[in-house]
C-alpha cells in the first residue's frame, strides 16, 4: 500500500469522525496519507484537517463550491489523486459521496467498490471485503486495476486510539468548471440542532408502532433523557411524520453505534442492514414475533406507550 | 420524450439466500424485479402518463425470469422491452454494463435515461453514474422527484446529505431514483395479458453491432473471489410481563451487563 487519498467528510462547517477513521487505518496499512476537502471557506479547516491525521492537504476552495454538485466535485477529487498520485481513494459513507466515487472511477478508469468494510493489499494486489444483499452476504473482491476507488461503510474503521496529528503541507486546488448541464437551483436544508445520527453514541428510533406525533414525542422523550440521535424507519418517513434525514437502514443512513434502541419498529431487512453493526440494540415492540427480536440483544414485548414512560423514569433515575 | 429505463433481475432478497463453499446456492432462489427498478419503472411510466413520453426498458441477462420481468414492466405501463441475453456477459462488472447500456443508448434517441439507485443483489449503486459519465451527460442520483419543465429541461430534487437539492438538468440526462420518489403500481390482470402478448426486442452483443472486446468484457476491474454469509446477530434475551419488571431489567442489563448506560 503506497499513498491513500481520504476524501474530508465535511458537515456543517465541521470535519467529521469519520475523515480521522479513515486515515487512521490508512496509517495501520503503512500507507502515505492525504486529505482533499472540496467547499467553499475552508480555511478555517485546516488545522482540523492536519490534525486529524493527514500528511499533506489538497484544498478546493471556491464559491462555486458551496453546493454539492457531483461533476466539479470528481473533477477536484481527480485532481488532487493525480497530483498526490494516489493508489486508493477514499470516502466515507455519505450520499455525496456514493455520488462522486464512480464518476472519479470511470474518470480515472479505475475499480470502485463501494460499501467496504475492509481492505487489504499484499504486493500489489488488492482485496476488499463488502456486505451485499441487503447485508445477507459477504463478497470478497479481487480487484484487477492497479488503483481503488472506494466508499467505507459507516463503522467499519473504527479508531483505536485518539489518533495522531499529520503535517501541515497545504496544496491548494484551482476551482474546476461548473456543471452547465446540471444546475443546482436550491438546497432545501435539513432542520439543523439535531445530534448527527452518525455521530452519536446512542440512537433511539421510532417506528410505525408509535401511530402518531404524541408517540413520537414519547420517544423523542426518551432520546432526549440519554443524550441520543434520533433515528426512524421508513414507514414514519413515508407517512410524513418523519424527515428523510431521519431514515436508518439500506437507503437511509448506516449507522454503528454503542447502544441502539428500537421502539415501534418491526425490523425489515432494509431496516436491519443500516444498524445490525450497533453494538448493543434494545427492541420495544407489543409483537413477540417481530423480526427486529431475532436482533436484539435485549427485548422488551411490551406496549410502547406503557414501556417508554417507565424506561424514561428508570433512566432517569439512574442518572441522578 | 423518449426514455431508456433500466431494469436488472435480482434475488428475492426476502427469501433465506444460502452459502456453500464460497458461492450462494441457485436452489431455492426467486427471481424478481430489482425493487430501485421498479421505482425507475414508475417514474417513467408516470412520466408518460403526466407529459406524454415513449417509454424503452432494457434490461441485460437471459432466462425465463428476466423475460417475466420485462412483461412486468409491461404491465406497468412500459411501451418497449429490449432484453440484453449474451452469455460473455456472465460476471461482468458494473463498467462492462455500463458499456452494454452506453450501446443500447446509442442505438435510440433518448432524452432521459431512469436507472435504480441500486441493484438489491450487489448493492453498488454504480452502473446509471458510470453510464452518465461514459455518456458525458448530466446526471443526479438517488432522485425523488421529476418535473418537466419543456422537452429540453427537468427539475429534479436529489435527496442529499444535506437536505434536498433541486437541480436542473439539460436533456439529454440520466437520473437514478431512490425508493422514496413513488410507490410502484401492482400491474392489473389486463395489463398481464396483454403483456404476455408484447413483442420483447433480445439481442446478443453482436446484434447490438458491439463485441466482448468492445464493451471491455475480459477486463473486469473487479470479481468476486467467494461469498461468505454474513456473521448472523443471535437473538439475545427477549422479556415478556409485567412491564416495570420486565424494564427494570433490561436497564439493569445495559447498566451491569452490556455496561453500555
Ligand atoms: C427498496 C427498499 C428500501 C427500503 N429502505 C428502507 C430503509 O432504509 N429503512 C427502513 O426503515 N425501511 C426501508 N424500507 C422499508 C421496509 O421494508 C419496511 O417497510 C419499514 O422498515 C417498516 O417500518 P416500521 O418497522 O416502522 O413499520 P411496520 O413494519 O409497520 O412495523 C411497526 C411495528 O410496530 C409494532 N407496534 C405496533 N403498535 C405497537 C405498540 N403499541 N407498542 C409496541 N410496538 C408496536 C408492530 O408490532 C410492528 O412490528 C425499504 C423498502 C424497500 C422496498
Ligand atoms: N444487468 C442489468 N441490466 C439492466 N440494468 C442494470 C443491470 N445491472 C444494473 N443495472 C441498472 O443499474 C442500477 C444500479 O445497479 P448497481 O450498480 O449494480 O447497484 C440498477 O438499479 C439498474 O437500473
Amino acid at each position: 500500500m503506497a499513498k491513500v487519498l481520504v476524501i474530508a467528510d465535511i458537515k456543517r462547517g465541521e470535519v467529521k469522525r469519520s475523515t480521522a477513521e479513515l486515515l487512521a487505518k490508512a496509517r495501520t496499512l503503512g500507507a502515505e496519507t492525504a486529505v482533499v476537502a472540496i467547499g467553499n471557506n475552508l480555511e478555517a479547516l485546516i488545522p482540523d484537517l492536519v490534525s486529524v491525521g493527514s500528511g499533506s492537504q489538497y484544498i478546493a476552495d471556491d464559491p462555486g463550491l458551496e453546493l454539492f454538485s457531483a461533476g466539479p466535485y470528481a473533477s477536484c477529487v481527480v485532481d488532487a489523486a493525480s497530483q498526490f498520485g494516489a493508489d486508493q481513494i477514499w470516502f466515507a459513507s455519505t450520499e455525496s459521496s456514493k455520488a462522486v466515487a464512480p464518476r472519479v472511477a470511470a474518470r480515472l478508469a479505475v475499480a470502485c467498490a463501494t460499501d467496504i468494510t475492509d481492505v487489504a493489499s499484499t504486493g500489489g494486489n488488492i482485496e476488499i471485503t463488502r456486505p451485499a444483499i441487503a447485508n445477507k452476504v459477504i463478497q470478497r473482491v479481487k480487484i484487477n486495476s492497479e488503483k481503488l476507488v472506494a466508499v467505507v461503510r459507516a463503522g467499519a474503521f473504527p479508531m483505536t486510539d485518539e489518533g495522531t496529528a499529520g503535517s501541515e503541507n497545504v496544496i491548494r486546488l484551482s476551482a474546476p468548471p461548473t456543471d452547465l448541464g446540471a444546475v443546482i437551483k436550491e438546497l432545501i436544508a435539513d432542520a439543523s440542532g439535531d445530534i448527527d445520527l452518525g455521530d452519536a453514541a446512542i440512537v433511539v428510533s421510532v417506528g410505525r408502532g408509535v401511530k402518531d406525533q404524541k408517540g413520537i414525542d414519547l420517544v423523542k422523550g426518551l432520546a432526549d433523557d440519554l443524550g441520543a440521535g434520533f433515528g426512524t424507519s421508513r414507514a414514519m418517513v413515508d407517512s410524513g411524520l418523519m424527515g428523510h434525514n431521519k431514515q436508518v437502514g439500506q437507503t437511509g443512513k448506516i449507522v454503528a453505534p454503542k447502544l441502539y434502541i428500537a421502539v415501534g419498529i418491526s425490523g425489515a431487512i432494509q431496516h436491519l442492514s443500516g444498524m445490525t453493526g450497533s453494538q448493543v440494540i434494545v427492541a420495544v415492540n407489543n409483537d413477540p414475533e417481530a423480526p427486529i427480536f431475532n436482533v436484539a440483544d435485549y427485548g422488551i414485548v411490551g406496549d410502547l406507550f406503557e414501556v417508554v414512560p417507565i424506561l424514561r423514569e428508570q433512566i432517569k433515575s439512574i442518572k441522578r | 420524450m423518449k426514455i431508456l429505463t433500466t431494469v436488472k433481475k435480482v434475488v428475492d432478497v426476502e427469501l433465506t439466500i444460502r452459502v456453500e463453499s464460497g458461492a450462494i446456492v441457485e436452489e431455492g432462489l426467486q427471481y424478481v424485479m430489482n425493487a430501485w427498478d421498479e421505482n425507475a419503472v414508475e417514474a417513467s411510466v408516470q412520466l408518460k402518463e403526466n407529459n406524454g413520453a415513449e417509454t424503452t426498458l432494457v434490461s441485460i441477462g437471459g432466462g425465463d425470469d428476466n423475460t417475466q420481468i420485462i412483461r412486468r414492466g409491461y404491465a406497468m405501463g412500459i411501451d418497449n422491452g429490449i432484453q440484453v441475453d449474451d452469455p460473455q456477459l456472465a460476471g461482468a462488472d458494473s463498467f462492462v454494463l455500463a458499456r452494454v447500456l452506453q450501446k443500447v443508448y446509442e442505438t435510440g434517441s433518448y432524452d432521459l435515461v431512469v436507472t435504480g439507485k441500486q441493484a438489491q443483489d450487489t448493492d453498488n449503486g454504480q452502473t446509471g453514474i458510470i453510464l452518465a459519465e461514459n455518456l458525458g451527460i448530466p446526471c443526479v442520483s438517488n432522485v425523488v422527484a421529476i418535473d418537466v419543465i419543456d422537452d429540453k429541461l427537468i427539475k429534479v430534487t436529489r435527496l442529499g446529505d444535506g437536505g434536498k437539492e433541486i437541480v436542473e438538468l439539460k436533456l439529454p440526462a440520466l437520473v437514478t431514483v431512490s425508493d422514496s420518489i413513488n410507490e410502484p403500481r401492482l400491474p392489473q390482470m389486463r395489463g398481464l395479458m396483454m403483456a404476455k402478448k408484447k413483442k420483447i426486442e433480445v439481442m446478443d452483443l453482436a446484434a447490438l453491432g458491439t463485441s466482448f472486446a468492445e464493451v471491455g468484457g475480459s477486463g473486469n476491474r473487479s470479481e468476486i473471489l467467494e461469498f461468505s454469509r454474513s456473521q448472523a446477530r443471535e437473538a439475545g434475551k427477549k422479556f415478556e410481563g409485567d412491564a416495570a419488571q420486565i424494564t427494570a431489567q433490561v436497564v439493569d442489563l445495559l447498566m451491569n451487563e452490556a455496561k453500555v448506560l
